[in-house]
């Protein structure tokens, strides 16, 4: 397992979002579904060092990084794709592709390798290099994250959201790309898009009132009553 | 809305009159350049700490009137030309810099704005009232040769070494772009200032990045206290119209536009430099800065297009 958490609680103030979450991911992708206000951001932002964890515990590969910084959980190989996308507005394309990668040890003697892997998947990227990431339009921008995401080239990444404002063309690719990628990089991914992401991802985990209600696999995941009738719209 | 025509006409008038007033007498332009060099050398690091860290350092002009008093001492001490302590000053200001932000600075950065102000506000007053209880108020000088170096061009003759300040104006200002824009470490305070969140997930260590760039403002700022002492009286409150100037350059250059403080700098120089040309207009000189951020002010709230490109937060 890559990532084990157990018995996570977490919230903001007094409001408590998260009442005990336990899961785990191996080397696998793992689609998190629940409604809006859930607590998915909040789930995947305790796991990037970002909220402060109350209660449980975050492992990955077996360490302990529950109460560490971003920047060493982002060093330490999990790399986030946020809702909110949070690029360098008034640098390139090129620079937040290049800040992707220059911070994480174990990549950046595999830069180039990466761009062109990167450049290759999302081409608008290579066309629109020199641009500045703000003037980039919402879906581009998208892009653009995912690609510095990608750069890190991590052991697990974590998209939240990902085809949020893409067009449906582009969201099929992410979702093919990641299934490329879930033979090499472990994903947790939240989507509102449930059914198309039960296609890509091998598992699937539903939150719901601060805990993980249902679990399974993509196909078990289909099959549930509560899923097809909450999620599927059927 | 555009600049009106009516304050066009304006600006028009304000850079004939000024047209007019340097050629009748060229020394005005060389020495309002010679400011305009001082005071964005000094305004520069300000512009760094507050394009990235988007701190309003209040005690700027402390730091570097502290680091004036140590070279002043220490080059009394050793016997040493200030131009010696450049590096030196350079360095332990960037040191003290460095204890005052992890001490102080670091656990103010989520505050509010007020409390920021506050808090630099009062580590300026700290250092210029600690200055004044160890060493007096007393006015300090160093009396050097080559500061009154001076150049003849046909009937006219000036003071040259004051171009000093204008050399290192500039080299701190492209010096700066260039390790932003170039190496790895300055693209990412770019990025930490652009979106300190961002800078995070992939990697970078938010809050040493605040510190290197405080300690390397600072270390700009002392370069520049070893400098002053060169040509100018220390006092503890030395300081202080540096720290309300470098704001007003940095306003006007627009947060994160470092090269246009050189721009600034020269619009201020200049008017300084012009009203001090005449015995009744001599004593308004304090006050265009005054004058000048006002314009800008109200300007940004208007929404007139400046020509000079400032920075939506
Ligand atoms: N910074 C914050 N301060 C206070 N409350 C917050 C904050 N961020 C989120 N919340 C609250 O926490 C709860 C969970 O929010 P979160 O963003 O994690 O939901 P989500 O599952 O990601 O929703 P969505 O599908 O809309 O993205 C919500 O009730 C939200 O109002
Ligand atoms: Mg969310």
């Amino acid at each position: 397992m890559i990532l084990e958490i157990a018995g996570l609680e977490t919230g903001y103030g007094k409001l408590r979002v998260l009442s005990g979450v336990s899961l785990s991911i191996g080397a696998e992708s793992v689609g998190l579904f629940g409604p809006n206000g859930a607590g998915k951001t909040t789930l995947i932002n305790t796991i990037m060092g970002m909220n402060r964890v109350w209660k449980g515990s975050v492992r990955f590969e077996g360490r302990d990084i529950g109460g560490l910084p971003t920047h060493e959980v982002a060093r330490a190989g999990i790399a986030l794709v946020p809702q909110e996308r949070e690029l360098f507005p008034l640098m390139s394309v090129a620079d937040n592709l290049a800040l992707g990668a220059a911070f994480i040890p174990h990549v950046v003697s595999r830069k180039e390798e990466l761009l062109e892997q990167v450049l290759a998947l999302f081409p608008i990227l290579k066309e629109r290099y020199r641009q500045l990431a703000g003037t980039m339009s919402g879906g581009q921008q998208r892009q653009v994250a995912i690609g510095r995401a990608l750069m890190a080239n991590p052991k697990l990444l974590i998209l939240d959201e990902p085809s949020l404002g893409l067009q449906p063309s582009i969201v099929a690719e992410v979702f093919e790309r990641l299934g490329q990628l879930k033979k090499t990089v472990s994903i947790l991914v939240t989507e509102q898009n449930v059914r198309e992401s039960l296609r890509a991802v091998d598992r699937g985990l539903v939150l719901e009132n601060g805990a993980i209600v249902i679990e399974g696999t993509a196909a078990e995941l289909a099959r549930n009553p509560h899923v097809e009738r909450s999620y599927l719209g059927i | 809305m555009a600049v009106t025509r009516r304050t066009g006409i304006l600006i028009v008038l304000c850079i004939a009159a000024a047209a007019i007033i340097i050629a009748w007498r060229p020394t005005v332009l060389i020495y309002g350049i010679q400011q305009a060099g001082l005071y964005a050398a000094i305004a520069i690091p300000m512009g760094l700490v507050l394009g990235i860290v988007h701190i309003v350092n209040l005690a700027h002009g402390e730091f570097m009137m502290v680091a004036a008093y140590a070279t002043y001492f220490a080059c009394k001490a050793l016997g040493m030309d200030p131009l010696l302590a450049v590096l030196p000053a350079a360095a332990v200001t960037a040191g003290f810099g460095w204890i005052v932000f992890q001490l102080t600075i670091k656990r103010a950065l989520k505050a509010p704005e007020l409390n920021q102000l506050i808090l630099t506000f009062g580590l300026g007053i700290v250092m210029s009232q600690g200055v004044n209880l160890l060493f007096t108020s007393q006015t300090r000088k160093i009396s050097l040769d080559y500061v009154s170096a001076s150049m003849d061009i046909g009937d006219l003759s000036f003071g040259i070494w004051s171009f000093v300040f204008v050399a290192v104006a500039v080299v701190y200002a492209y010096g700066l772009k260039f390790f932003l824009t170039r190496t790895t470490l300055g693209k990412a305070a770019l990025a930490v200032g652009q979106n300190p969140r961002g800078a995070a997930i992939v990697g970078i260590d938010v809050n040493r990045v605040y510190g290197i760039v405080f300690a390397l403002a600072l270390a700009l700022v002392g370069g520049m206290g070893a400098l002053f002492i060169t040509k100018a009286a220390i006092f503890p409150m030395v300081g202080a119209p540096f720290t309300m100037k470098s704001f007003c350059l940095v306003a006007v250059a627009g947060i994160g536009n470092i090269p246009g403080i050189l721009g600034a700098s020269v619009l201020l120089g200049l008017s300084e430099s012009i009203l001090r040309a005449f015995r009744e207009t001599r004593g308004w000189a304090d006050i265009v800065f005054f004058v000048l951020i006002i314009v800008v002010i109200l300007g940004r709230s208007l929404k007139w297009s400046f020509p000079l490109k400032g920075r939506k937060a």
